[in-house]
């Protein structure tokens, strides 16, 4: 079951740096050390489309992780997985992964919709979870993950909501939670794309299985399946929680018998009177996807899965660092870049004005923090299933707003458990 | 009949895709997954994104073995097969002298001769240690560095179009850059496959050949776009990585193969071969063709295997057919 066989060499080294450690993989232990003399963790992911891939190529480089089998319904997703990971097993049926005793974590990143068995099977049966983001397209699916990983003790159970575990956002936040931005006076976000959101099969059952993203009945839509992990950073950012939302969404450019909407646009209302608007579409890629919060001192703008800017107003006050800060032009605005572990970049002598050269994706950030849950913990993930339940509500709720083109209350209650 | 069209910008070139079919819904959205395909293989592999596997390779290799996914492992394997084959003229090391000759962010510039020849002495596929059992590649010396240039774009065709054949699209021309394509079927029924031609370089309104490609894959590569002038001589920037020079051979070289990476790879490589070794890729690639294209300024000299030549009458067309 294990990926690898240990090697000679890789038994020496692993020998020399730690006494006894048993399966440590040589490549780890100089620069990302696997914490302690722990093993390896295997993972079995279930679900292997294109995120599920995704995460399969981003455990292979995470330290601790092995991939050791993979669950897809789709024969030719099995035969991807094969090349994928060619030690891995491979099954149609994820019970035969929760069957293993040797697999401590499950990774789901099967369609939305079908997240709630496969999380409570997985939990019943003794495994750490991480489930893809949105948890749940419904507020019931969404409320019993979240009891049975609320009563899960001693088991993990973290949600995809990856920026909550990503360097780069947690610095900047520190930032914007100093009060740099002066009074927030609205924030805004999008998520823009040009592509149809459907897939393709020879298979006709296959398609329909494919296109549950175009599902009515199925779907989170674009604001839960595509904008959601940006509005996951809004709400955090913000620290406070939407109490209300205003929906519109219209079919402007793939009228191929839809009834999903192809572009939506969802007002916010949080309870310190700050409004966010949020938009996303599949007709125009035009500035893709970022997010901007806009005060009375400075703006930010959030884009490229972290990297951020601040744009000062012109009366605001002179912050000491800024004058050794990076600046980028845009158009006539110009951004102080804001990066993270500028300090320990300067003393590695690595030049802290520019990108980290070991930075690693977001998705990296949030696998690595899965697995050293293994080793220290168990403890509550920053995406712990509190988290997966407020978003989750926030994009449902958000849904049916777009869906319904109207106001939406967000009742306390769906944030939380009784 | 219904057709398609889709394009992306990646591998900091364009990419076009071309679908023919039944239902124009569903090619789209096949389209689209073979598009995100070399999108997501873009993220992975470009040399200048910093979050990418390649990058973190170049970053840490000479302190450590770094640990990489078991397709990029399979990538590099095809990279070092590839290298074997033609002799050391495809090498995926040729990093640090691309940058000591100034075409990683600039169009080239003349190097001094002791820095050409330190990105030489750090230039080499037999000093990256690939672990099968371990997949990690590891460099025997700092300051070496892999760039995917010349197989990335080949393999992300690859992989596109074999997306596209598992969607059950059975006609489509998929390109980047128009350097490297792969295509799946024939336009129409009626026809042999896709017409395909290579531009004459001393005349860019003409074509060198005309040929049909079907379930095949086709490369080109030429040393100029990227060009600097030295006294009277074009200096482009395709390096041989054996002799740290820029290439002064074939002035365009183009491949057919079922393999779009093996097309990809064999072209570049071929601007640095001398005849005799470009003779010798026939028998080391089964199905393969070639077209070579010498330049003396006014007249052009080929090696040709399996290319039907345009116009004849000015070519000594060595081994047409």
């Amino acid at each position: 079951m294990t990926k690898k066989t240990v090697s000679r060499r890789a038994f020496l080294m692993g020998g020399a740096a730690l006494s006894g450690a048993g399966l440590v993989r040589a490549a780890n232990i100089k620069t990302r050390p696997w914490p302690g003399n722990r093993d390896d963790v295997h993972c079995g992911i279930i679900g292997y489309g294109p995120q599920g891939r995704e995460i399969t190529a981003t455990l292979a480089r995470v330290p601790g992780a092995v991939v050791s089998a993979i669950c897809d319904t789709y024969a030719p997703m099995l035969r991807r997985a094969q090349r994928d990971a060619p030690d891995a097993t491979r099954h149609a049926d994820y019970r035969e992964i929760l069957d293993n005793p040797d697999i401590q974590a499950v990774i789901v990143a099967t369609p939305t919709h079908l997240h709630r068995d496969i999380v409570l099977d997985s939990l019943e049966a003794g495994k750490n979870v991480y489930c893809e983001a949105p948890m749940a397209s419904s507020i019931d699916d969404a409320k019993s993950i979240a009891r049975a990983a609320r009563d899960a003790s001693g088991q993990i159970f973290q949600v995809g909501q990856i920026y909550r575990s990503n360097p780069q956002h947690r610095s900047v936040f520190q930032f914007m939670r100093s009060g740099a931005i002066g009074r927030p006076a609205m924030a805004r976000g999008q998520w823009h794309a040009k592509e149809s959101w459907r897939r393709a099969s020879p298979n006709a059952e296959r398609v329909r299985e494919l296109n549950w993203r175009l599902d009515p009945q199925l779907t989170t839509g674009l604001i839960g399946e595509a904008a959601l992990l940006q509005m996951d950073v809004a709400y955090w950012v913000l620290d406070e929680l939407p109490t209300a939302v205003h929906g519109f969404g219209q079919i402007m450019g793939w009228n191929d018998g839809r009834e999903v909407p192809d572009t939506v646009q969802a007002v916010f209302e949080f309870p310190s009177g700050l409004h966010m608007l949020f938009d996303a579409t599949l007709v125009s890629s035009y500035e893709e996807a970022y997010e901007v919060y806009m005060g009375s001192e400075s703006t930010i703008v959030f884009r490229d899965r972290g990297k951020a800017w601040m744009f000062k107003e012109v009366d605001s006050l002179m912050l000491g660092w800024e004058v050794y800060a990076r600046k980028d032009r845009f158009y006539k605005e110009t951004g102080i870049a804001l990066l993270a572990n500028a300090t320990q970049l300067d003393a590695q002598n690595v030049d802290p004005t520019e990108d980290d050269p070991n930075v690693e994706t977001p998705l990296w950030y949030a696998m690595q923090e899965f697995m050293d849950n293994h080793a220290f913990g168990p403890y509550p993930p920053a995406a712990n299933w509190e988290r997966g339940l407020e978003a989750a509500a926030i994009a449902i709720t958000a849904n049916q707003a777009i869906m319904e083109r109207t106001h939406k209350e967000i009742s306390p209650s769906l944030y939380t458990l009784d | 009949m219904q057709t398609v069209r889709l394009a992306l910008n990646a591998m900091a070139t364009r990419f076009e895709l071309v679908i023919h079919g039944e239902d124009a819904v569903l090619l789209r959205a096949a389209g689209e997954e073979a598009l995100s395909e070399i999108k997501r293989l873009d993220e992975r592999l470009s040399f200048y994104n910093p979050t990418s596997e390649v990058s973190h390779i170049n970053d840490n290799a000479s302190k450590y073995p770094v640990q990489i996914t078991p397709e990029l492992y399979s990538l590099l394997k095809m990279a070092s097969d590839l290298h074997d084959k033609t002799e050391g003229a495809f090498d995926v090391t040729v990093g640090p002298l691309m940058r000591c000759w100034g075409f990683v962010r600039g169009s080239g510039a003349w190097p001094k001769e002791s820095a050409r020849e330190e990105a030489l002495e750090k230039t080499g596929m037999d000093q990256v240690l690939l672990d099968e059992e371990e997949f990690t590649v590891a460099f025997k010396q700092h300051g070496m560095a892999i760039d995917l240039g010349a197989i990335g774009k080949g393999y992300a065709i690859q992989e596109a179009a074999d997306l596209l054949r598992e969607c059950g699209i059975m006609s489509a021309l998929l390109h980047g850059g128009t350097s490297t394509m792969a295509a799946i079927g024939t336009p129409s029924p009626d026809d042999e496959g896709w017409t395909i031609g290579v531009v004459d370089p001393l005349d860019e309104s003409s074509m060198l050949t005309s040929t049909t490609i079907c379930d095949e894959a086709f490369s080109v590569s030429a040393p100029h776009g990227k060009a600097f002038k030295k006294g009277d001589q074009v200096w482009g920037h395709v390096i041989d990585p054996r002799v740290g020079y820029p290439v002064q051979g074939a002035s365009v070289a183009a491949v057919i193969h079922s393999s779009a990476i093996v097309c990809d790879a064999v072209s570049t490589a071929l601007l640095a071969m001398s005849r005799t070794e470009i003779d010798q890729m026939a028998q080391k690639f089964q199905d393969i063709r070639i077209l070579c294209a010498y330049s003396d300024g006014n007249e052009l000299n080929f090696v040709s295997n399996g290319f039907n030549l345009v116009n004849s009458t000015i070519l000594n067309d060595e081994k047409n057919g």
